[in-house]
């Protein structure tokens, strides 16, 4: 039996590492096929020949913008001191005026061979190329029943650097201030290098790929709501991970098949009874990977329709201690429509996801050490969140088409864990859009938990805005 | 060297030569569809094809709204452009073709 285990065992690691070789095979040739990359500094010749050249396109373009005025004032142009000679007189004036091309398209002309050079002078500048600073930032108040209500601040910085045509480093840093203390956290820091035209490899921090509300709704000035659905956010799926990534898109006729497969570090299972209701859940904070586990996953995506995306991700991992590691396994699906339909004089935004959690048997504080054990409990959870929103955008009213009222629906039922209850909330919202990045949204929820747990109805006010 | 794959396909078994060629397969496929890169962004295989014939801004009005509301074309430089979308193509998934038009038309507007 034991001999049979190992035959399988050593089989499996056989055909594990001989797909790796062959996957790895095509990457190594053609990474050899490329030609090196140009050296990372210029010589002191280099840049003054580059200096010189740009001071000569700078003159060449003084004295074409001159010549430009003066046609365009029907004066003939002066002949640049190193231009060409002038061309003999034509015997035949009269013929030569007739094939001479009129003023206006010469002016035309002229004007774009400025534009031309005004661009490629602009190129030459160092520092003028690449970088970009984005981001969002929102102001929130919320007003919780029985709680008192206050304000918060987010201010989210979006770096992006895109070094080659194949190369983009973006890293998203968060700086959030409540209750009187202001926050940092690197969101992600991801080096994305694109393989081919369907193929993007990615390296660093990174956001889940398996998670669709995380990847494209959750940043304030998209976002329709001024919080965060239950269960997707914050909930049973990270945020971002620590790893690397596969993913691109690949068009099949007039549909398209997005694929992203990574591998990360393991979510950690709490154990300890610090907190008494988080016993059993995953912390997706695991940046030193204790226990050395991995997760493995990724997602697919289908459009078959410009409007239409529909996803599925999932994730497995090791959690927990080494000597009794058990399994995790979370999965996710995506619905998202989005039309902007003449009929109903609209953009029409419907966004529907949801979450399930499986982490294996596991016997927590086993010795009765910590003073709850041994204590076992099936680790099971699952939630998401449906939302519309329609937004008249095609109707005649300056006004009326910013507005966009809003509607979801989330919920995260966690009952026979030792959170205790389920807890469901119906959210109305009302947004308007000042600029198409910055918008005003207003909310209030119907918060019911069962099981346990008081019900929190919320108002929320929040502006946010993109950059 | 007939013997040594013979007893290489014994030892992974038939499950195994199938999994692998697959694999082997489908990134040779894939791995192969790179095209030449030229200057200014990378350019794709066939790109009547993939985005059936639509225009820069077709593309752009169906692909970003997929997600967020449209930015106008004057909300950043040309060389803006080009990193914002570089980043939009491996967040959001676009193929060469929609990139490259799509960034064409961003340009052209600002």
């Amino acid at each position: 039996m034991r001999g049979e285990i190992s035959f399988v065992v050593n089989r499996t690691i056989t055909r594990a590492l001989l797909t790796t070789a062959l996957l790895i095979t095509p990457l190594l040739v053609r990474a050899q096929d490329v030609a090196p990359p140009p050296p990372d500094y210029v010589s002191r010749d280099e840049y003054d020949k580059l200096k010189a050249e740009h001071e000569a396109m700078k003159q060449e373009m003084e004295t074409l913008k001159q010549a430009v005025r003066q046609m365009a004032n029907g004066t003939a142009p002066a002949i640049p001191a190193e231009g060409p000679p002038p061309a003999a007189a034509p015997r035949d004036a009269k013929q030569v005026v007739s094939a001479a091309p009129a003023p206006s398209a010469v002016t035309d002309e002229l004007r774009q061979e400025v534009d031309t050079l005004k661009t490629q002078v602009k190129e030459t500048f160092p520092g003028s190329t690449k970088f970009l600073v984005a981001g969002y930032g929102t102001s929130t108040l919320a007003a919780q029943s029985g709680s008192d209500p206050f304000f918060d601040a987010t201010f989210n910085a979006f770096l992006l650097w895109k070094l080659t045509d194949r190369l983009l480093v973006e890293g998203e840093v968060e700086f959030e201030f409540e209750d009187g203390n202001t926050t940092t956290n690197l969101e992600i820091m991801q080096a994305s290098y694109l393989l081919n035209d369907y193929m993007t490899l990615g390296v660093g921090r990174f956001l889940n790929p398996m998670n669709y509300f995380v990847e494209r709704q959750h940043m304030g000035w998209v976002n329709k709501f001024p919080d965060k659905p239950l269960a997707v956010y914050d909930g049973l799926l990270s945020e971002s991970d620590l790893g690397a990534q596969l993913r691109g898109v690949i068009p099949i006729g007039p549909t398209k098949l997005e694929y992203a497969a990574f591998v990360a570090n393991a979510p950690n299972l709490t154990t300890a009874f610090d907190d008494p209701s988080a016993v059993g859940m995953l912390d997706f904070g695991n940046t030193s990977n204790q226990f050395g586990h991995f997760a493995v996953g990724g997602h697919v995506g289908f459009i078959p329709i410009p409007e239409l995306e529909v996803g599925y991700g999932i994730r497995r991992s090791q959690v927990g201690p080494r000597d009794h590691a058990v399994e995790a396994i979370l999965q996710s699906v995506d619905v998202n429509y989005v039309r902007d339909s003449t009929l109903l004089k609209g953009l029409i935004n419907v966004r529907a996801q949801w979450v399930w959690s499986h982490v294996g048997h596991f016997v927590y504080d086993p010795n009765g050490q910590e003073g709850f054990g041994p204590f076992e409990f099936n680790n099971n959870r699952n939630g998401g969140y449906a939302q519309v929103s329609y937004r008249p955008t095609k109707i005649d009213n300056d006004i009326l088409k910013n507005f966009e009222p809003v509607v979801r629906y989330d919920r995260l039922n966690q009952l026979h864990t030792p959170v205790g209850f389920d807890e469901q909330r119906w959210s109305f919202g009302l947004d308007y859009w000042v600029t198409p990045s910055v918008v005003v949204k207003a909310a209030y929820e119907i918060d019911e938990k069962r099981g346990g747990g008081r019900d929190q109805n919320t108002f929320l006010l929040q502006v946010a805005t993109g950059f | 060297m007939k013997t040594i794959v013979s007893k290489i396909c014994q030892w992974i078994g038939l499950p195994g030569v199938v999994i692998i060629s697959s694999c082997t397969a489908i990134s040779w496929l894939i791995l192969g569809c790179s095209t030449e890169q030229p200057a200014g962004g990378v350019a794709a295989a066939n790109p009547a094809a993939e985005s059936g014939g639509k225009s820069g801004a077709e593309l752009w009005a169906e692909n970003c709204i997929r997600c967020h509301n449209i930015r106008s074309p004057s909300s950043y430089s040309p060389t803006q452009w080009e990193v914002v979308m570089m980043h939009m193509r491996v967040r959001a998934n676009l193929t060469p073709d929609e990139h490259k038009k799509i960034l064409e038309f961003l340009k052209s507007g600002s």
